[in-house]
C-alpha cells in the first residue's frame, strides 16, 4: 500500500479539519415561502428584500423559485429565528411556513 | 395617483379626487384577511407546535389591533391630504409606505380568500353581482400597491 506523506504537525497544537458530526449541530428549521397566485412578484421580491435585507438579484432568484417550483427555501436557521422570519413574511401576507430540516 | 418628487426620503404623491376617494374606501377595508388564516407549519411537525402556533396566532391579531388603530389615526387626519385644484398631495415616510403596502396586501388576499382563493385567470368568470365588490377590493388594493412599489423603485435608481 503506498504510502502518503503525514502533515507537518507544530508543536503545542492541534489541527483538525472533521467536520462536526451532523448529530452534533443544533437543529436547523427551513423557512419556506410557497406560491400563491395573488401576491404580485415585485411585492415578493420587494419584501424578501426587507425581511431578509438581502441583494434585489438574490431576491428575484427566491422570488422566481417560489413562482416557477412552487416553493423556495429561503433561510435554514435556529428556531428562533425561523419563527421571527415566518411572522415577519405573513404581516406581509405572505404564504411563509417553518418545517424541520430533516 | 403620481409620484412627484421624493424628498428627504419621503414619498409626495398627487392623486385625483376620484383617486384619493378610492384609496381611502380600501384602507378602510382592513382588515380582510380572516384570523388564523396563516399556519406555522405545513407538516405540523414543530416541536410544541400548538404552543407556537397560538403564538403567531397572538401576534398577528396584536399587529391588526395596532394596525386598525394606526389606520384610524391616518385616515382622519386632516393634514394627511392636502387638497389642490385638481386633487390632493399625500405625502408619505418610507415607514408609512411600508406599513400602507402591507395594510393593501392584506385587502388583496384577503379579497382573494374570500372569493374562494381562484386560481390565476379565471376571476372573471367567477364575477357576478355578489362577489363584484370583493374583486373590485382585490384589483385596486393591487392597483395602489404597484403605484407604491414603483415609487420605491424610483428612489433606488
Amino acid at each position: 500500500m503506498a504510502e502518503t506523506a503525514a502533515p507537518e504537525a507544530t508543536p503545542g497544537t492541534i489541527e483538525t479539519t472533521e467536520e462536526k458530526p451532523k448529530s452534533g449541530l443544533e437543529p436547523g428549521y427551513l423557512v419556506i415561502c410557497w406560491n400563491d397566485p395573488v401576491n404580485y412578484m415585485d411585492y415578493v421580491t420587494h419584501v424578501f428584500r426587507k425581511v431578509f435585507g438581502w441583494a434585489r438579484k438574490k431576491a428575484e432568484f427566491h422570488m422566481l423559485q417560489v413562482h416557477e417550483q412552487g416553493k423556495s427555501v429561503l433561510k435554514r436557521d435556529s428556531m428562533e429565528k425561523a419563527e421571527h422570519y415566518v411572522h415577519q413574511l405573513q404581516r406581509y401576507s405572505l404564504h411563509a411556513t417553518m418545517e424541520p430540516d430533516e | 395617483m403620481k409620484l412627484i418628487r421624493i424628498t428627504k426620503g419621503n414619498f409626495l404623491f398627487h392623486l385625483g379626487k376620484r383617486e384619493k376617494h378610492l384609496l381611502t374606501q380600501v384602507l378602510r377595508l382592513y382588515p380582510r384577511i380572516p384570523p388564523a388564516t396563516f399556519r406555522l407549519s405545513k407538516s405540523g411537525k414543530l416541536p410544541d407546535g400548538e404552543a407556537n402556533q397560538r403564538l403567531l396566532d397572538e401576534s398577528l391579531a396584536e399587529q391588526r389591533a395596532e394596525n386598525r388603530k394606526t389606520l384610524h389615526a391616518f385616515l382622519t387626519d386632516q393634514r394627511r391630504f392636502t387638497d389642490t385644484e385638481s386633487g390632493s398631495r399625500l405625502s408619505l415616510s418610507p415607514s408609512e409606505l411600508e406599513w400602507l403596502l402591507q395594510i393593501l396586501n392584506d385587502v388583496r388576499v384577503g379579497s382573494w380568500i374570500i372569493l374562494g382563493s381562484p386560481d390565476q385567470g379565471i376571476e372573471f368568470k367567477l364575477l357576478n353581482e355578489k362577489n363584484a365588490a370583493d374583486f373590485w377590493a382585490m384589483e385596486m388594493s393591487g392597483h395602489f400597491q404597484m403605484r407604491f412599489l414603483e415609487a420605491i423603485e424610483k428612489r433606488e435608481v
